[in-house]
């Protein structure tokens, strides 16, 4: 169980993180938010990478602000940062391999047998002797997942996972990580409202620093129900429109004339959550 | 394909009785023909294991030149694997190393005058290139590795260790070219033991580059007092030579606490 409570970061004038308070436990939890909501500060405060100004995190009884607890946190979280950098003249075995030995696992024998099993988890194993800087941006971000699931971590923190994914290479990361929430902590930040629909069973919607939501993806899909409409017509008055694949028009929020009521999904519940700043 | 394998060429591979020729024959036969294949009885665990094996080795990682070298002088694998990201061993930096210490070399050759400026120039290369070392701005993959039990501390100490010994190693080599004595050609060794320490302690405190540039600074003032006092001999003289091993001395031991403590972060 992680208990994050009353978490404050500030840079500049400006707070990332404003009191922020969530406890996290075993399943797939997404966060959803505004560029600037606190998002991937809240998880690089998580991965021990941040320190927060104020408040506290207790992970697994281990307090990330401690230096000994930190290192005994880190022995148990994998992490994929939101831009993760590579060794370009390293192969994509050399540099998961890398990051095993800074894991600790120093035995080589095991070392290269879990390299393997990562690579083989999303789907490197035919590009283990290639060079990063041959590998395309969807085969970087399966590599930097790749790391991440050294050591059978029991907390996994994916930072926008799915960035640079093609929709093939999505649904084989959507399973994956559907089945790693099964027994262990995951959390993960995203735009794609898809993503919170297809594989969170919790989802947390930050917004300016704070939690201004905090359930399932069903009940931020009911936040917008009775607001959602189809018309023929763009309506006059809504902001909130937009013109759907069938040249209809899907409305949130006042009912535009002539128009029918339809079935609200999370991305509706998101966008009548954080109206116009979404 | 003209032929197949035979039951009684297969019962002489199967039982090693084939010489060398033919039973390779029979192999190259094998891999391209499954029905011959299909009649030869194997054992799933053995052809899985031997699979795996197979895999090991063809994905396993190749050390580099420098890997090797590392191994063979008793560095173990997995450390010499961590050096190897290390941005301060890379081509450009040590070529850049080796040719400010051949320029200063050089010019003291060329005019002993400038004797001092290799050995007030051979303590700062440890703390330079330790600032380039580790960190956000200089390695690339920093965010990656940051949530890993080894960073902070424990890296750039792995990494820190990896330069001054190239550093000492470079100097090392040129410094009996100097025209001095030579007690003098070696005196910028505890100067830079001394500086590389107080780097490494300050990097708890502050980022690493401005701890570097700090003691740097720190110096570059020792040397430069005793250069305007007209006697920059006295920056390396015995005394201070004294001076600098105890604050070697006393920087390790606090490093070594710190270490102890479990203090993983740097500034």
């Amino acid at each position: 169980m992680i208990r994050i409570k009353d978490l404050t970061k500030t840079y500049g004038r400006r707070a990332a993180l404003d009191g922020l308070t969530l406890t996290l436990g075993v399943g797939v939890t997404g966060l959803l938010g505004p560029n600037g909501a606190g998002k991937t500060t809240l998880l690089r405060c998580l991965a021990t990478t941040l320190a927060p100004d104020g408040g506290r995190i207790d992970a697994y009884g281990l307090d990330p602000s401690h230096p000994v607890q930190r290192t005994a946190l880190r022995r148990r979280l994998g992490y994929l940062p939101q831009d993760p950098g590579f060794y370009p003249h390293f192969t994509a075995f050399d540099l998961v391999d890398y990051v095993a030995v800074l894991k600790e696992l120093t035995d080589a024998r095991q070392r290269h047998a879990e390299v393997r099993r990562v690579l083989a988890e999303v789907g490197l194993t035919d590009r283990a002797g290639t060079k990063v800087r041959r590998l395309s941006g969807g085969m970087r971000q399966r590599l930097a997942l790749a790391q991440a699931l050294l050591g059978d971590p029991d907390l996994l923190i994916l930072d926008e996972p799915t960035v640079g994914l093609d929709p093939e290479q999505r649904m084989s990361f959507r399973a994956l990580v559907s089945r790693l929430g099964e027994s262990r902590t995951v959390v993960l930040s995203t735009h794609q409202t898809e993503d919170v629909a297809a594989l969170c069973e919790r989802v947390v919607v930050l917004r300016q620093g704070g939690v201004v939501f905090d359930g399932t993806p069903g009940a931020l899909a009911a936040v917008a129900e009775g607001r959602v409409w189809l018309s023929d017509a763009a309506p006059e008055v809504s902001t909130l429109f937009w013109r759907t694949a069938d040249g209809r028009y899907r409305t949130l929020g006042e009912p535009p004339p002539a128009a029918n009521p339809a079935a609200p999904g999370v991305e509706d519940g998101y966008l009548m959550l954080l109206g116009e700043a979404a | 394909m003209t032929w197949h394998v035979s039951d009684d060429l297969r019962e002489g591979y199967l039982g090693g009785g084939l010489d060398p020729a033919l039973a390779m024959s029979v192999e190259t036969h094998l891999a391209r023909c499954a029905a011959c294949r299909a009649a030869v009885p194997y054992e799933p665990e053995w052809l899985e294991e031997s699979w795996r094996r197979l895999e090991a080795r063809l994905v396993a990682p190749r050390p580099g030149p420098a890997e090797r070298l590392l191994a063979r002088c008793g560095v173990p694998a997995h450390l010499a694997r961590l050096l190897m990201a290390t941005p301060t061993l890379s081509r450009a930096w040590l070529a850049a190393v080796g040719a400010a210490l051949a320029f200063a070399v050089l010019a003291a050759r060329v005019d002993p005058a400038f004797v001092p400026a290799f050995l007030v120039a051979a303590p700062v290369l440890p703390p330079a290139g330790i600032a380039l070392a580790y960190g956000p701005r200089v390695d690339p993959a920093y965010e990656l590795l940051a949530a890993t039990p080894l960073a902070g501390a424990r890296l750039l100490l792995t990494r820190a260790a990896a330069v001054l010994s190239t550093a000492v190693v470079l100097a090392g080599a040129a410094s009996p070219l100097l025209p001095a004595p030579p007690w003098l050609c070696a005196a910028w060794l505890l100067p830079s033991l001394a500086v590389t320490l107080a780097c490494l302690a300050l990097s708890r405190l502050v980022r690493v580059p401005l701890a570097a540039l700090a003691v740097t600074g720190l110096w570059l003032a020792v040397a430069g007092a005793a250069g305007f006092a007209g006697d920059w001999v006295s920056a390396f003289a015995p005394a201070a030579q004294i001076g600098y091993a105890a604050a070697a001395a006393v920087l390790l031991l606090r490093l070594r606490a710190a270490r102890t403590r479990g203090e993983t972060d740097t500034g």
